[in-house]
């Protein structure tokens, strides 16, 4: 077993030179944007390399972020379950209440590096948006958060925390109004200002580098949960389940990539299943039956759309996971099954809150509820000596006036 | 049977003006209306328009644009509709007529079929922005569109780097798009006021015809860009203009691609 130590590690599954992670990935954008994006891989290349660099992400993980985030053997979910232990990998602890904040204080400092002065981010459930104008506010970075309307609505408090913190928050009005939409309109700010603005995108998707920079950001997610795990259970202990919900995936891959290398680890990605699976425009579960490739938003990868090549409408209880592509490395993780996706609906995710809120005193965010959704499955056909570890991706803070109206 | 780009280009450098390329969405408002405007522009003057495949998520259009797309794919606007439209256009305009839109289209209907279809529409030419010419060793685009004998317009921006723009020069056929500024499209009131050393550093690389566009859309901004560019693009500033003022609003644009006496070139 060989598990990482260092950040920037490399895996079986990274992408080549351009970013493609077998056909996936790539950068399938206008020439607009082609300066802006080579100039932030040669700045992100260089950076990964400098130790004074490295040095900053680790102190801010430490000092600002309040890193390692606590790995919490859950007793009483666990005894409910019967099944398999589980462990759950406390996000919801950061500062800014979810593991946005990881890629935003790497993006950050890279911004920093580069003499950019204003941050654009897009955000679904707020708590990427929340994450980018925090660190802006910290580095003194102007600060654009782009979101659906429909998403504003629904994160009213994340919106208010935005505000607070001296970001504009933009409105999307097209298309769904919601995640996606707020994609495109933070790529386009982007296209307007590229010598100015630093485009500090929120999950694992994206033209290159994003999805690996963002990965990479995140990885330390894995190496915590090896490295703790091992103080709970014994050296050489691995985990034999890893779960978390994948909406673009950043929280996942943060999760998995330092096991990716490592076979006997079973890694699982959870998406959002909403009302219905089968039904376009009711789930945001994009390689349940048959994945659709296709080429948005500037990459290559799995997404819902209709015969014609259009993107569908989504759905899903949570905005987080409310998306309908999924980072080209899961779609690759997928192809060559390395990672196996499932899915679970909005029912289970409301269920999956209120479990863990009433037996472990931790109010999951819908998104993650997701992840614990699916354990809720797993675990009762596991023996007890096996080991699940989920992603508690954020805090339920933000999700209490939906949550509301159900529980 | 219309014209190819190659010999629309050579009969404007013939007549010592402008270029005039224009733009609609297939199906904005409607099919019936999009095929009109198309025979207006051509009546006008334009000599080549490009007809946009309408897509969910126009990741280089404005507002104006991209809700002229969202509207076509509501009104149940496919790819075989732009085929149609396209054939039946092709052989009552003389002008080029060529495809503008977005890669998924081309990747769901199958890039061979996508070419061939194009031919036997009567298709002059492609552009499609968020197919650059680095993904091609993956896609192979600008191979079938070889194959089939179809232009592939490629765009530059101000922010283009010299060894890009060799690159780009060397795959380039026929035409080169120059974007304006920065940002996506969408009429503005001013031009880029580095307009002229933008497109003299494109000219270092590019020997083709350079076409200008993004936030075109006064007489005026034409007649700018005489000695600099060989052809103007208006997209936005046309797309709502009502149907029955379209001639209108295309007779001074036309009237402003020939040099006028007072601004000829220093
Ligand atoms: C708490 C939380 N978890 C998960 C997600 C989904 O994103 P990703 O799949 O990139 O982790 C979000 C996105 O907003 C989130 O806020």
């Amino acid at each position: 077993m060989k598990i990482p130590k260092t950040l920037f590690f490399k895996t079986q599954f990274d992408a080549d030179k351009q970013g493609h992670f077998g056909e996936f990935g790539g950068r399938y954008v206008p020439e607009m944007l082609i300066p802006a994006l080579d100039e932030l891989n040669a700045a992100y290349e260089e950076a990964k390399h400098d130790s004074v660099f490295i040095q900053q992400v680790l102190d801010l993980y430490k000092h600002y972020i309040g890193r390692p985030s606590a790995l919490y053997f859950a007793e009483r979910l666990t005894a409910k379950l019967g099944g398999a232990k589980i462990y759950l990998k406390n996000e919801g602890l950061n500062h800014t209440g979810a593991h946005k904040i990881n890629h935003c204080v790497g993006q950050a400092l890279l911004a920093q590096r580069m003499n950019k002065k204003r941050l654009i981010a897009e955000t679904g459930a707020g708590q990427h948006g929340v994450a980018t104008a925090t660190v802006a506010a910290k580095f003194g970075f102007a600060c654009t958060v782009h979101m659906g309307e429909v998403d504003m609505e629904r994160q009213a408090p994340n919106v208010q925390l935005m505000k607070q913190l001296g970001a504009e928050v933009i409105p999307v009005k097209e298309g769904n109004r919601t995640l996606k939409d707020a994609v495109t309109s933070a790529i386009q700010d982007w296209m307007g200002d590229p010598e100015d603005a630093y485009y500090l995108l929120g999950s694992a998707l994206g033209p290159h580098p994003y999805p690996t920079m963002v990965r990479d950001f995140q990885s330390i997610i894995g190496m915590e949960i090896a490295e703790q795990l091992q103080e709970r259970e014994g050296v050489g202990v691995l985990p034999n389940y890893l779960v978390a919900c994948v909406g673009g995936g950043s929280n996942a891959i943060g999760m998995f990539n330092a096991f990716l290398d490592v076979p006997e680890v079973q890694l699982i990605g959870v998406e959002a299943g909403g009302t219905d699976i089968y039904t376009p425009g009711q789930h945001a579960t994009r390689l349940a039956s048959t994945p659709q490739l296709g080429v948005v938003e500037g990459y290559k990868s799995y997404f819902l759309q209709d015969e014609h090549g259009n993107v569908e409408a989504t759905h899903s209880i949570s905005a987080g996971l409310d998306y309908a592509g999924i980072g080209p490395q899961h779609a690759y993780l997928h192809s060559v099954g390395r990672v196996r996706y499932e899915s679970a609906s909005d029912n289970e995710a409301l269920n999956a809150v209120k479990t863990t809120s009433h037996l472990e005193g931790i109010i999951p965010a819908l998104e993650s509820a997701h992840a614990i959704a699916y354990v809720m499955r797993l675990a009762p056909t596991l023996v007890p000596d096996e080991i699940v570890v989920v992603n508690v991706s954020g805090r339920g803070d933000k999700d209490q006036h939906i949550l509301k109206q159900y529980l | 049977m219309s014209r190819t780009i190659a010999e629309q280009l050579a009969l404007v450098k013939q007549e010592q003006r402008l270029g005039f390329m224009t733009h609609v969405v297939i199906g904005h408002p409607s099919l019936e209306e999009t095929r009109q405007r198309v025979e207006i522009m051509a009546a006008a003057g334009v000599d080549i328009i490009e007809l946009q495949i309408p897509f969910s998520d126009p990741l280089a259009d404005g507002p104006a644009i991209a809700q002229a797309n969202h509207q076509a794919v509501a009104n149940g606007v496919i790819i075989e509709d732009c085929f149609v439209l396209a054939k039946e256009l092709s052989n009552t305009v003389d002008i080029p007529l060529q495809f503008i839109g977005y890669y998924n289209t081309v990747l769901n209907y199958g890039i061979e079929k996508f070419m061939a279809d194009c031919v036997a529409a009567g298709i002059a030419g492609l552009t499609f922005p968020d197919m650059p010419i680095d993904e091609e060793q993956y896609e192979q685009f600008y191979y079938h569109a070889q194959q089939a004998g179809l232009p592939v317009v490629q765009l530059v921006s101000p922010a283009t780097a010299p060894e890009r723009l060799q690159l780009i020069a060397e795959h380039a056929t026929d035409l080169v798009y120059c974007v304006a500024r920065f940002g996506v499209t969408g009429a503005t009131d001013e031009l880029n006021t580095q307009l002229g050393e933008y497109l003299d550093r494109v000219r270092q690389y590019v020997t083709l015809p350079l076409a200008v566009g993004f936030g075109i859309s006064t007489p005026q901004h034409i007649q700018a860009l005489h000695g600099k560019a060989d052809m103007a693009v208006i997209g936005s500033a046309l797309l709502n203009v009502p149907i029955n003022k379209l001639a209108n609003t295309l007779q001074p644009l036309c009237a402003a691609l020939s040099v006028p006496p007072t601004n000829t070139i220093q």
